[in-house]
């Protein structure tokens, strides 16, 4: 158990896997070669199965083997090692923040949000699980202020992950019912709620660690995270909170890095495949929801209908929440002093 | 004659080994050392003497540092009274399965830390047995400060042990012998006769101690909790100034950190050298 924790744990800042490196050596071309950087998160679907489905499409059409290199961490980590200077041709990341840092930066010059679906290749929600039976009766966001409950979530100062979850409970208590539920101040909500917090692990997946080891009543997180650990044999319930946030994970070309290595080509196949119905399947069954509205349609029927979904664009897109919501003086920080000050 | 001639050469030769030996220690503790230290003060001031202030003077930087001290030091209490016993028992008592016990000293240091905390937290978590057992008595472990004690002893163990025990090997035995067979007890014997010959080790060891706990990140993100002003610390503050894209408020808060650190090792030092042989102060 041990072992795995640390396997599965995010501390590393490249996890860099040679997929395959051996195999191409017996085939007579020598293989293309592309290097991806991707959010932990997607390591099983993607090294499971949507980078060999790559491969066999990618040799089909083209006649010329390719070997995909890909490095997973969290999203920010990896965002901020291509910016240092891991030269990844495509970043497949879990915040649309972290793709603009490299537009920032100078190596995104392109307006990535004009490919397919603004830029994003797939979806999840925040969503909350809880004990077998829900013991506690946990149904939605106002349920996490009770006194006999134990909330966990990740800090959002260390996970992108939780800043979803962070935006998700800012932007459902603007919204009914849980608007009537917490009155007009949002930071109120996010006092309350943080006032029955007791451990914030350092990542989404850590949290839900926790939560498996027998800590805490309910957790926040990534609805794929759930839908991963029921399949790992996990006893936990999803529930879905009334309104919720639809979480977006974009991948873009890195222009720069690409054009130096001559993967242009290459880079907009891959990112061209990962839109295509085969890869938007592969998604699905790894917990996430596909951006091709078709594909969702076909394979939503397994997932939890959400009675409110709304996105970052309805709380004003993320940059713009990032300073109501996480500067200094935004809503969490006032939350957070409201908390000590009742302590 | 020839020998007095051949002097002068001779010292010339060694003073120029000495020379490239200085030149290389100076050169790889520049390199490896002086100069990763010197890029986190310049990152940490980047924004200024008023940024650098800014940034280790809000409540939860104030909160972690306090904590981290707080914790470092109860640790250093802990490992030094401990450390010395477990010296004393490998070094002078013999019991069966010693040599393991010797082996397994040195554990701690091979276990990457995250692990460690992943084991304290099945061990003692709220819902161990060991954690219920606490929880009824109202002590909370895991998720509180003793749990980021226990982390720090853990990944600490043996700095003291294994600095206090090659004395204990070389000091002779036969003084603390002698007290004895004059009418000492043996604890007044070991008070009055070995301890005053452990303390230069025991100050070192401890003080290594404090310093590597003062960094701790592995295993205490893993068993404190988290929570700012209350369970973060500074290590998984600093953490989370890098995640959140503030590297110079990460620098700024590690740069007291290493203050901290360097302060003692000099207060510590100062203090020792009356009581150690002058090649060794």
């Amino acid at each position: 158990m041990c072992v795995i924790a640390a396997a599965r744990a995010q501390i590393f800042l490249l996890l860099v896997t040679v997929g395959c490196a051996h195999a191409d050596r017996a085939t007579k071309r020598p293989a293309e070669v592309l290097t991806i950087s991707a959010f932990s998160v997607v390591r099983e679907a993607y090294d499971g199965a949507l980078l060999p489905a790559f491969s066999h499409w990618y040799e089909k059409r083209t006649g010329r083997p390719v070997r995909v290199e890909a490095s997973y961490g969290a999203s920010g980590s990896q965002s901020r090692a291509v910016v240092e200077g891991f030269e990844a041709d495509v970043v497949v990341l879990s915040m649309p923040d972290d793709v603009d840092r490299l537009r920032r930066a100078g190596l995104i010059t392109h307006d990535y949000e004009a490919a397919p679906y603004h830029g994003l290749v797939s979806h999840s929600i925040v969503a909350f699980a809880v004990r077998p039976g829900n013991p506690k009766g946990i149904h939605d966001w106002v349920d996490l202020t009770r006194s006999d409950v134990e909330v966990l979530t990740a800090n959002p100062s260390t996970s992108g992950g939780a800043i979803w979850n962070v935006a998700a409970l800012y932007g459902a208590a603007q919204r009914e019912p849980a608007k009537t539920q917490f009155g007009d101040d949002p930071s109120e909500a996010l006092a309350r709620v943080l006032s029955r917090v007791e451990i914030m692990d350092r990542s989404g997946r850590d949290s839900v660690q926790t939560f498996e080891r027998g800590m805490g009543d309910v957790v926040v997180t990534y609805e794929n995270e759930i839908v991963v650990g029921q399949r790992a044999g996990r006893q936990y319930v999803q529930v879905t909170p009334h309104s919720t946030l639809r979480i977006d994970n974009p991948a873009a070309l890195v222009d720069v890095y690409a054009d130096e290595h001559g993967r242009r080509e290459l880079a907009e196949l891959f990112l061209q495949y990962l839109r295509s119905p085969a890869a938007q399947r592969i998604f699905a069954r790894s917990g996430l929801r596909p951006a091709d509205p078709d594909i969702a349609a076909e394979t939503d029927v397994a997932r939890p209908p959400v009675a409110d979904l709304f996105t970052m664009d309805d709380l004003g897109g993320f940059s713009k929440l990032k300073e109501k919501l996480l500067s200094p003086q935004g809503a969490y920080s006032r939350a957070l002093e409201k908390v000590v000050a009742r302590r | 004659m020839t020998e007095l001639a051949s002097r002068p050469r001779h010292t010339r030769r060694i003073g120029a080994l000495r020379l490239g030996v200085r030149s290389m220690v100076v050169a790889y503790l520049g390199a490896f050392v002086l100069l990763p230290l010197s890029a986190v003060l310049k990152v940490g001031f980047s924004k200024g003497l008023w940024g650098f202030a800014q940034a280790i003077l809000t409540p939860d930087a104030i909160a972690a540092l306090w904590l981290t001290l707080q914790t470092s030091l109860a640790m250093a209490a802990i490992n030094a009274l401990l450390g010395t016993w477990i010296a004393y028992a490998l070094a002078r008592v013999n019991f069966p399965g010693r040599t393991l016990v010797n082996a397994l000293i040195d554990l701690p240091f091979a276990i990457p830390t995250l692990v460690t905390g992943v084991m304290l937290v099945v061990l003692f978590g709220p819902q161990s047995s060991f954690g219920l057992w606490f929880g009824e008595h109202g002590v909370r472990i895991m998720y509180a400060r003793p749990g980021i004690v226990l982390a720090l002893l853990f990944v600490t163990l043996p700095f003291v042990v294994r600095t206090v025990q090659p004395v204990l090997y070389e000091m002779d035995i036969a003084n603390e012998e002698a007290a004895i067979t004059l009418g000492a007890s043996p604890f007044l014997a070991f008070r009055k006769v070995t301890l005053p010959g452990l303390w230069p080790a025991i100050r070192t060891g401890t003080l290594l101690s404090f310093s590597r706990a003062l960094g701790e990140f592995g295993s205490v993100v893993i068993v404190s909790g988290n929570i700012p002003r209350r369970t973060l610390t500074a290590a998984v503050l600093i953490y989370g100034e890098i995640e959140s894209g503030r590297p110079e408020a990460a620098a700024a808060v590690s740069a007291v950190l290493l203050a901290v650190a360097f302060m003692s090792i000099v207060l510590v030092e100062n203090f020792q050298r009356g009581g150690l042989p002058r090649e060794l102060a």
